[in-house]
């Protein structure tokens, strides 16, 4: 099935090249393609070409070097020959797919009398993400962000990469449907850049849980006002907080009564706390858990917990 | 005796001709009418519902009946991400092939088996824009087909019935 998906993403024309690729669907994280360059993949984060047969070498003067109009046969393939509806999409860099992937553009953007991008041509460079989805990545975090059976509001921390966005699925997953620690609750997700669920034509690909309710492409601060009023939610989730109005948004959010579960780019609770609006979320005490995590052989560790104060707490 | 009935069969059959003649015409307007209003509301879902084109096809699908339907669903199933055919040709085979055998005129039936081809897959306005002037040009034959219509029903029947007056008494 996941091989049948990737196999999806290209035109029937171009399948059988890929079919080799598809067969490690479930170890590929990335498929590379640059007009005039070497086809490549990333396998267990390892390099690898694509020749033109389809077979995987590991020289790139062996590999596949497809052409600008293949390209865009992809991009048109990928956008279902309909450029318009995914206009949004491009403008912000990327697109999601089927399947919850996610297809990286660059090319020459087109600016707008404001100096704001318009839109992008000759889109040469393309970056399929294959979205992979850890079921219970988040189930050593559960022990720790329940009290009285109730979810904590929890800000977990990490680099980029570090598995933020992953453990935020999971804990949304596992908070919507209810553990051990506590019933399910209504889960509504502002998912800005369709990382979290992986919205496809409106569809969540990823699994989010029985009762999220998903805002898919909206801005932050918007989308949290909104569903708040629409969706009554018990517990609002955002990915990647970044600036003093996304912490003022959440901190009327947890004044309506929502628990909050957010994700913020930083090495260490100290080092995120150099950033103003962390310490004005600090000050309001939004949040009762911090988790700081770490990606170490590959896999998504936590690193730490602490309490509203900022002092670690006993892990249980 | 079989004079009377050979000229009451030479009529019948000019006048039968006649009348499919100008059924041939009726149909015409019906299908313009049809086609016009299929692309104008092509128009209305791609600058507001912003579908996707094979969308746009299953919701053609589900809103037509006669062979269209079957095929815009054909279309929908050949192009969706999984058999992932080239949109542009399979719109072009699909509805040059149920447009065979209608009757409408060559340039009116490739406006819209080449319309897919022409649309290079634009922006919204553009996109919207190009789908519009296929509509507008087929608004614009079906007004002038249905206004004619008539007249030109009344006309071949007339002239089929005098065609056969005549056939009638030169070979009787």
């Amino acid at each position: 099935m996941r091989a049948e998906e990737i196999l999806s993403l290209f035109p029937e024309e171009s399948r059988d090249r890929w079919r080799d690729v598809a067969k490690q669907a479930k170890r590929l994280q990335e498929i590379r393609l640059r007009a005039g360059m070497p086809l490549s993949i990333l396998v267990d984060n390892k390099e690898r070409f694509v020749d033109r047969q389809g077979s995987l070498v590991d020289m790139p003067e062996e590999a596949d070097r497809p052409a600008p109009e293949e390209l865009e046969k992809l991009l048109g393939h990928l956008c279902r020959y309909s450029i318009y509806a995914f206009a949004d999409e491009i403008r912000q860099g990327f697109l999601t797919v089927r399947g919850g992937h996610r297809v990286g553009l660059a090319g020459q953007v087109i600016l707008d009398g404001d100096g704001r991008i318009k839109n992008m041509k000759y889109i040469r460079y393309l970056n399929i993400r294959i979205a992979h989805q850890i079921r219970g990545a988040a189930d050593m975090l559960m022990p720790c962000l329940f009290e009285e059976g109730r979810v904590m509001s929890t800000l977990l921390i990490s680099p980029p990469g570090g598995g933020k966005t992953t453990m935020l699925r999971d804990l949304i997953r596992q908070v919507s449907d209810g553990t051990a620690y506590g019933p399910g609750v209504n889960i509504s997700v502002v998912d800005e850049r369709s990382e979290i669920a992986g919205s496809y034509l409106g569809v969540s690909q990823n699994d989010v849980g029985i009762r999220t309710d998903v805002l898919d492409g909206c801005p932050k601060v918007e989308g949290m006002m909104r569903l708040i009023r629409s969706m009554a939610p018990q517990v609002l989730a955002v990915d990647e907080v970044g600036s003093l109005a996304d912490a003022q948004a959440l901190q009327m959010a947890g004044g309506c009564g929502c628990k909050l579960l957010a994700t913020i780019h930083g090495g260490s609770l100290a080092d995120v706390k150099q950033k103003n609006y962390m310490r004005y979320m600090m000050e309001q005490k939004l949040f009762e858990r911090y988790v700081t995590l770490e990606r170490r052989q590959g896999a998504c560790r936590i690193v730490e917990i602490y309490d509203r104060e900022g002092k670690p707490c006993t892990r249980q | 005796m079989y004079k009377a009935v050979g000229f009451l069969c030479i009529l019948a059959g000019c006048a039968g001709w006649g009348h499919s003649l100008a059924g041939q015409e009726r149909e015409r307007v019906r299908q313009l009418r049809t086609l016009s209003q299929m692309l104008s509301r092509m128009q209305s879902e791609i600058s507001y519902g912003k579908h996707t084109m094979p969308e746009l096809c299953l919701l053609l699908a589900e809103l037509n009946d006669d062979c269209y339907s079957e095929s815009f669903r054909r279309i929908y199933e050949r192009t969706a991400a999984e058999r992932g055919m080239d949109f542009p040709k399979v719109w072009e085979e699909e509805l040059k092939k149920c447009m065979e055998l209608f009757p409408l005129r060559e340039d009116e039936k490739q406006t819209v088996a080449k319309l897919a081809k022409n649309l290079q897959f634009r922006e919204e306005n553009g996109q919207a824009g190009h789908v519009g002037q296929a509509a507008a040009f087929l608004e614009d034959r079906y007004r002038k087909a249905e206004e004619n219509c008539e007249n030109k029903s009344k006309m071949i029947h007339s002239v089929s019935i005098l065609t056969g007056l005549l056939l009638a008494i030169l070979l009787l």
